[in-house]
Formats: structure tokens, C-alpha cells, sequence
């Protein structure tokens, strides 16, 4: 049922840009500029990585995108810059009011997104590729994915899912300002994926700042913690993980199941979060 | 009399390059005197008075206080031998009359010592001296002008101090309150002998109960010695630019000035 | 009643509901235990949910907040004295906008330092507080007159602003896990979860508080002003000197530790001064006392309305003190 009204839904959308394809170019636009760095890795993944000729600030991945002039980012978008470049299409966030309101002024096209659940990667992954004229190869980008998704679910149905902290940022060295996933959102999504059950779903918040007592009163029996960093060696490694030993009682210190996942590109909401998917799931379920 | 306290020569300037506020003046001060500085508004008493009491270096001059220059004395040591009454008393909080005296028993008291009862007893009779006792547990800030005027004096008596500098003690106060003050000034100095140095520009304040004058004006002295002798109307014209009678009144035994008219300079 | 009778007997009184409130509160919060478990040797500490609750998540919270209240409303009393203006606080000299500032740098460039086990972000903020310090004593001091008030409030209020300005600055470079935290550090909190933040504290705190202690006696002669203290054989320089470098030592090390909480060195003084009257050897112990109180059930509060979640301390804290200055400003009225 949920997959029907998904793809209804990516109907409705593809018929909504086709017709603002249609309004604003007749041809799929060549000149692409992105200002969201996820969406410019589905760019790159539906095929349409030839036609994006900026990126914001932020952008790391994939490399191709190293090389190409930046244009500012979230809040300060150089509207100017962007212009210059003459793009046919720029992929905004949906708070960017000012700088679309501008691009409307000129003409400019512009695809307007915004960070949602898991499933909305592959809606937005089908909708730009019928925006940007790559319909098939978004169609089987998404497909993939999805494929995955269902693969890792597969893996670790019927095991018993444990309760899961997932944690997102912390004080460096320290147990203050914790935040963690509270029931709701993306990052809750992958975890429900991955086989884990959010100890603090109750809250049903995207991110919640906890106290040591909560989670001391709540007892996780894995502690998932999201460090960017590339690499850690064993004594990063330790000094990441110290801080937790206070807490004792926690089953999932007391069993050492408090798990550190690096990698910059893991809660990415883009391809590569099939990766973060799956780096849970084998943390949860070994 | 030896001198009790003798500002040689003094001068004085707020900053390097400022004019001279206070300019080689020389005041001497013997034991017991009730001494008036008198002058207009900007010749330097009030500066003069700092000097006098120390919270001031002169930029020339010194400022012995018998054999001692004032700059080799402890602030802690020179307030035990000199107080100060300022000319107003502006409280950011709400202090009782009996508190604002114990303050000054200060500089008697170690770091950690707290008022013993013979600090509070010197600072009641300090109080009572002043005619203010019965005000001891009223707030200072609900008392009437003249009340808290007598409260200050009060507390700079508690000091202990041989030596009481006022700085234009009646300037605020209505006609009562003036004779109050001034009044009780001339009895603590004859009766309780405390030696006193008055700045005002009040000229039968001055008359009436200082025994010897220093007339300032711009920074310098113009003339100085017992009341009778200075004031005249000769120093009251270069002193105010103005003619003045001078009468000694029949009841009160004292001098009175009387302003006739201004002479234009 | 004699004066050191009185001292003594009122800043009892204080100590007395100081210590309740401390023993008392983290025996409560958002989740029940047993204080007869928490307590009991027997069960081995890992396995003790209870004492862990009890004495890794509330007791040094508990402490912490007992510290910087204390430190905060103290320092309050102290700057309120200097500058003879009950509206003074600890932050009005730029201290804790230097504290900030400093937090704020560690927070955007990651910085990941440990000294003697305090972490970056409370060594950062101490030197921030101990920087501002300094830029506006040394554009007040002058050798001869020691600090001009006037010029100290005028700096400070500088400071302030200036600082503020950076730390919009770079909070705008930074992205937004960074301002996130930063954020919310600046909202305050005390949930330190180990003894160590405050031990580091403590020693800046405690050098603070001889000094205050010493110059209590002081203090009520600087309130009258500087000239007639001076004549009262006051060493106004040193005093002054004393006063705002101590205060300022003990307000980086309170901001350090909890981000800065408002209204505390303000409110508490307020209230301790209607209470006591405004002798400040009574005024500097009892505000210690019940600031100590007063934030520690400010957290309690900010740690069990909104239950599982919670209300930043100073959030807390700024939502009593807004409508207490409103209800003072109505009353003089």
C-alpha cells in the first residue's frame, strides 16, 4: 500500500515538474547548479553529474564536484554568483525563500527541496530525474536502492531488536549535550532499517537533547554513536569512547556494546546512506 | 599651638597639561582652630579640602600632618587622625543612620574584626554629640536633609578623627537646618575640642562661627587670619566682586555680611 | 542583638536551607529510585542503576549547580558594591561574553583539548572570560586613581557588545551541528556527570571567595562612594582593584562550568538584600547560600517539568527572573 501511494505520489510530482519543464524549457536543462549537497550526489547518481556545473560550499562528494566552482551554501547563497553561471535549473532548499524569490524574479528555474524521511530520497531521486531528463536511469538508481533497503531488512527480521541510543553530537571528551534521535525523522528511519529499536521513541521528536539520568533510566542495550571523522585509530578511538564508561549501568556499557560509526558520509540523506543503513544494521546484528 | 595640620605651598592640577586648579597655597591649621575656607564656586576649596585630607597628592607642595607628610601615612592610619564630611551623600543601597556611622570606626578595625561594643559606643556617643540617637534605627535615605547632614558629621566623629574637614556642610540645608548645623559645629569644636576646617561659599556661615578665615579665590590665597581681620569689605569686593557691609550683630556677637550691590569687572 | 551575633545567626539560617535544598535534591528528579538501594554496598556498582542515577547523574549536578549559584549570586553582590548600582551583574563587565566568545571558537573549530581532564570547551570559555577580563581592566586602570568606575561600565558594556557581535559572526561561519551546540551551551547547563569540571572550578572559586570575605566591611564603605570611602581610610585603588579582578575570576569560572546563567547574580542579591538589609558582611554569605539553593532547584525544576526532556537551566532561570524585575519595577511604582 505504502509502495502504491509512493509511487502515485512520484506520478504527481513528475507530472508537476514536466509541466514546469514544460513552462520554463522545453529541453532537459544543461547548466545545473546545486546548492544542496545531498541532492547534488543523487544528481550524480541518476546521471545528471555532466549537467551540474556548481555546487555550494559544502560539497565534497562525489570528487567530480571538487573542481567546480562553489556558490555559498544554506544561509548565504551568492545570488549573484549564481546568475553569472546562467544556469537552467538550481536545486534549492525549501528555507531559501529570499534566494528563490530572486531566481523567480529571473527567470531562473529552481527545484525546491527539503530533508524528509528515508523514503523521500528515492521520491526526490525519481523527480529529479524526470526533471533533469534522466527519468529511466533515476527510476533504476531508486530501484537499487530501494532494493538494498529491503535486503538489510530482510537480513535482521526476526531477530529481536534491541533499544538503540543514537546518538549525533556530544561534547568532545565529555557526556554534556547529548543529542540523540527520538522517534521520529530520518535518522530514526535508518535505524528502524537497520534493526533497532529507538529507546527514546516515546519522544517522537527528530533529535532531543538527554540527560544522563535519562539514559541511565532508560537502559539501551547498544549505543550507536555518529562521529564524522575519516578515520579513527585505536587511541582516537578510546578517547571517543571513554567519556560512556561513567555510566555503568547501561547495559550497553557493561557489555561493551557502545559502538562508534565514522565516516563523514553516513547520515547523508543521498545514495551513499545505504552504507550508514548497513554499518547499523551489522553493528546491531553481528 | 602646634600645628595640627599645615598644607605648604600646595598646587594642584587633575591632569599633566591642565590648568592649576589649586595654586602655592599654604594653610595652617593649629590644634582646636575652627577655621573657614571661603570663596565662589570654582576657586579650589573643594580640591583644597582633598588635599587636606589626603585623597588627593598635591602635583607640588606638601601636606604635613603634625610632623608626618600625608603621603607616608596609610589611608587606614590618616582616617583615624582626619574625616571628612562630604557635601552630598548619594546611597546606591538602603543603610540604617546606626550603620553609616559604624562605618566609620573602619579604619580602627582588622580585616576580619567586626564593630565591638566599644566601637558602638563610640559611635552612639558620636551620634548623640550630634543630636541624632533617637534616629539610630530609621533609614538614612527616609531621614530629612539636615538629619542625614548630622548623621554624616556623626560618623565622621565615630572616626575618632582629632581633625573634621566639611565641604559645604549647610550648602542643601533650609535656614533651621543651617543654624542646627552650625550651631552643633561650633559646640563640638569648644566643647569636645575637635579641630575643624569648613569650605563654603556661605559668607555669615563663615562669619558666624569660624574663628579664623583663608579667602580663595582661582586656585590662590587672598587673604588668611583671624575672621575680624579678613573679612572686610575690601577682601569680600576682590573676593565676590561685590560691595558688602560688614556688621558684628548686637545679640549674637558675630560678624554679618550684608551684599549692597555687584560691581561690574 | 550585637553585630557578630547577627552575622552569625542569619548566615546559619541561610547554610541551614542551603544544605536542605542540597541534600534534598538529588534524591529527586524525573525518574524514581530508591535512595535505600542507591545507597547499599552490597550490589555491585555496575549493576546499580540507582546509585549510578544518584551519584553520576544528579549528585554532581547538584554540586555543580550549588557552586555556580553561589559563585554567580556572589559575584553579583561584590560587582553591585563597586559600582554602587543594584542592577550590576557578573556579565555586565564582558566576562561572560569572553566566555562565550571562547566557547564559541572551540565549538566551530573542533578543537579537542584535555588539560588535567577539563575538556576544550570549558578551557576555551575560562580563557575567553580571562581575556575580556583583562582588555577591560586594562582600559580602566590608571596608576594614580586607581579604576575609574565610569570607564570600567563603559568598557564593559563595549566588551559586551563587541564580543557579542564575533560570536554572531562566527556562529554564522559555522554549520549547523556547530551553532546547534554553541547554541546551547549558551543556554546553560549543569549536567557535568563527573566531579571533574567542578574540582577544576573550584580552586578559581575558592581564591575568589577570600577575597570577598576580606573585603566584605569594605564593600559597604565602596557603596557610599569612592571619595568618602577613601576618607573613611579605604585603599581605594586596591580595593576596587581586588574587588572587580576577584569577581571576575569567579564569574569565568562559574561560566566555565555551567554556560552563563542569568539573572542569578541579580535576583538573588535583590531578594537577600530585602531580606537582610544591605550590610554587606551579612549581604556576601547569605547570597552565596541562596544562590547555591535557588539554582539548584532552578535545575531541579528544569530537569522534571518537561520530563523526559529538559528546559535549559538558564531558560529556567531567565523565565523567574524577567517578570521578578517586572513585579520590582511595578512595586517602586
Amino acid at each position: 500500500m505504502r509502495r502504491t501511494l509512493a509511487a502515485a505520489f512520484v506520478y504527481f510530482v513528475c507530472f508537476v515538474a514536466g509541466v514546469w519543464a514544460g513552462v520554463f524549457a522545453q529541453t532537459p536543462p544543461k547548466r545545473i547548479i546545486s546548492l544542496v549537497p545531498n541532492v547534488t550526489e543523487m544528481l550524480f547518481a541518476i546521471g545528471a553529474g555532466p549537467q551540474v556545473v556548481a555546487v555550494s560550499s559544502y560539497d565534497v562528494e562525489p570528487p567530480e564536484v571538487r573542481s567546480l566552482p562553489t556558490v555559498g551554501a544554506l544561509v548565504d547563497p551568492d545570488t549573484e554568483r549564481i546568475i553569472a553561471l546562467r544556469p537552467d535549473l538550481v536545486i534549492t532548499y525549501g528555507s531559501q525563500v529570499d534566494l528563490q524569490t530572486q531566481l523567480k524574479a529571473v527567470s531562473i528555474p529552481f527545484f525546491d527541496y527539503r530533508h524528509a524521511g528515508l523514503e523521500h530520497i528515492m521520491v526526490t531521486m525519481r523527480a529529479l530525474g524526470a526533471r533533469t531528463g534522466h527519468a529511466d536511469q533515476a527510476e533504476r538508481a531508486a530501484r537499487a536502492m530501494q532494493a538494498s533497503i529491503d535486503g538489510i531488512k530482510a537480513r535482521v527480521a526476526g531477530k529481536p531488536r534491541p533499544k538503540t541510543l543514537l546518538v549525533f553530537g556530544r561534547e568532545p571528551g565529555s557526556l554534556r549535550n547529548i543529542y540523540a534521535s527520538a522517534g521520529r525523522g530520518f535518522l530514526h528511519d535508518m535505524l528502524e532499517v537497520a534493526g533497532g529499536e529507538d529507546v527514546l521513541k516515546d519522544i517522537d521528536k527528530e533529535s532531543a537533547q538527554v540527560s544522563t539520568e535519562l539514559i541511565l533510566a532508560r537502559r539501551p542495550d547498544v549505543i550507536l554513536e555518529l562521529n564524522a571523522a575519516n578515520r579513527l585509530n585505536d587511541a582516537d578511538l578510546k578517547a571517543v569512547l571513554d567519556p560512556w564508561s561513567a555510566l555503568g549501568s547501561v547495559p550497553a556499557v557493561k557489555n561493551k556494546r557502545v559502538i562508534i560509526l565514522n565516516g563523514p558520509g553516513l547520515t547523508v540523506p543521498g545514495p551513499r546512506v545505504i552504507d550508514g543503513i548497513d554499518k547499523m544494521a551489522r553493528a546491531l546484528h553481528p | 599651638m602646634p600645628d595640627l595640620l599645615w598644607a605648604d605651598n600646595v598646587s594642584f592640577r587633575y591632569a599633566a597639561g591642565a590648568p592649576l586648579v589649586v595654586d602655592g597655597v599654604t594653610v595652617r591649621l593649629a590644634d582646636g582652630a575652627l577655621a573657614g575656607i571661603l570663596g565662589p564656586n570654582g576657586s579650589g576649596k573643594t580640591t583644597l579640602l582633598r588635599l587636606l585630607s589626603g585623597t588627593r597628592r598635591p602635583s607640588a607642595g606638601r601636606v604635613l600632618l603634625g610632623d608626618r607628610s600625608l603621603d607616608q601615612l596609610s589611608r587606614r592610619e590618616v582616617a583615624r587622625r582626619i574625616a571628612v564630611v562630604p557635601q552630598e551623600t548619594e546611597l546606591a543601597f538602603e543603610y540604617r543612620a546606626i550603620e553609616m556611622v559604624l562605618m566609620g570606626r573602619h579604619a580602627h578595625l582588622g580585616v576580619f574584626t567586626v564593630e565591638g561594643p566599644d566601637d558602638v559606643r563610640i559611635a552612639e556617643e558620636a551620634m548623640a554629640a550630634t543630636g541624632t540617637i533617637h534616629l539610630a534605627q530609621r533609614f538614612f535615605h527616609e531621614l530629612s536633609g539636615g538629619e542625614k547632614q548630622r548623621v554624616i558629621i556623626a560618623g565622621a566623629l565615630a572616626q575618632s578623627a582629632t581633625l573634621l574637614l566639611l565641604d559645604e556642610p549647610t550648602a542643601s540645608l533650609d535656614l533651621g537646618y543651617q543654624l542646627d548645623i552650625s550651631s552643633m559645629l561650633s559646640r563640638l569644636n569648644q566643647e569636645h575640642g575637635v579641630t575643624m576646617a569648613i569650605s563654603t561659599h556661605d559668607l555669615n556661615l563663615a562669619a558666624s562661627i569660624c574663628r579664623e578665615l583663608v579667602l580663595m579665590r582661582d586656585g590662590r590665597v587672598l587673604a588668611a587670619g583671624p575672621t575680624a581681620d579678613v573679612l572686610t569689605p575690601d577682601n569680600i569686593l576682590a573676593l565676590y566682586d561685590v560691595e558688602a557691609d560688614v556688621h558684628v550683630h548686637d545679640e549674637t556677637g558675630h560678624m554679618t555680611v550684608v551684599p549692597v550691590r555687584r560691581i561690574a569687572r | 542583638m550585637t553585630i557578630r551575633r547577627r552575622v552569625f545567626v542569619v548566615t546559619s539560617a541561610f547554610a541551614l536551607v542551603a544544605f536542605a535544598v542540597m541534600v534534598w535534591a538529588p534524591t529527586v528528579g524525573s525518574t524514581p529510585i530508591s535512595l535505600a538501594r542507591a545507597f547499599d554496598r552490597s550490589i555491585p556498582w555496575d549493576d546499580n542503576v540507582d546509585a549510578q542515577i544518584f551519584f553520576v547523574a544528579r549528585l554532581p549536578r547538584v554540586l555543580a549547580g550549588g557552586l555556580v549559584g553561589a559563585t554567580l549570586a556572589a559575584a553579583g553582590v561584590v560587582l553591585q558594591a563597586m559600582l554602587r548600582n543594584p542592577l550590576a551583574t557578573p556579565f555586565t563587565l564582558g566576562v561572560s561574553a569572553g566566555a562565550s566568545l571562547g566557547a564559541m571558537l572551540a565549538v566551530t573549530t573542533n578543537l579537542e583539548l584535555s588539560v588535567l581532564g577539563v575538556t576544550s570547551i570549558p578551557l576555551a570559555s575560562f580563557a575567553g572570560s580571562l581575556i575580556a577580563t583583562g582588555i577591560v581592566y586594562a582600559l580602566a586602570a590608571s596608576q594614580r586613581r586607581g579604576l575609574s568606575t565610569n570607564v570600567l561600565l563603559l568598557a564593559g558594556v563595549t566588551l559586551n557588545a563587541f564580543f557579542s557581535a564575533l560570536i554572531l559572526f562566527v556562529q554564522y561561519l559555522s554549520d549547523f551541528a556547530e551553532a546547534l551546540r554553541a547554541i546551547r551551551w549558551m543556554m546553560g547547563g549543569l549536567d557535568v556527570a563527573s566531579y571533574t569540571p567542578i574540582l577544576a572550578a573550584l580552586p578559581f572559586v575558592v581564591v575568589s571567595f577570600v577575597a570577598f570575605a576580606m573585603m566584605t566591611r569594605t564593600l559597604n564603605l565602596l557603596s557610599v562612594g569612592a571619595e568618602s570611602a577613601a576618607a573613611k581610610g579605604v585603599d581605594i585603588v586596591r580595593a576596587q582593584r581586588v574587588a572587580f579582578l576577584s569577581a571576575s575570576l569567579a564569574t569565568g569560572a562559574a561560566v566555565s562550568l555551567g554556560g552563563p546563567i542569568g539573572f542569578i547574580g541579580i535576583i538573588v542579591p535583590h531578594l537577600v538584600r530585602l531580606l537582610v538589609g544591605s550590610d554587606h558582611r551579612i549581604v556576601l554569605p547569605a547570597s552565596a547560600l541562596f544562590g547555591a539553593a535557588f539554582l539548584v532547584l532552578c535545575d531541579l525544576a528544569a530537569r522534571t517539568l518537561m520530563s523526559p526532556l529538559e528546559i535549559p537551566v538558564g531558560v529556567v532561570t531567565a523565565l523567574i527572573g524577567g517578570p521578578f524585575f517586572l513585579w520590582l519595577l511595578v512595586k517602586r511604582s
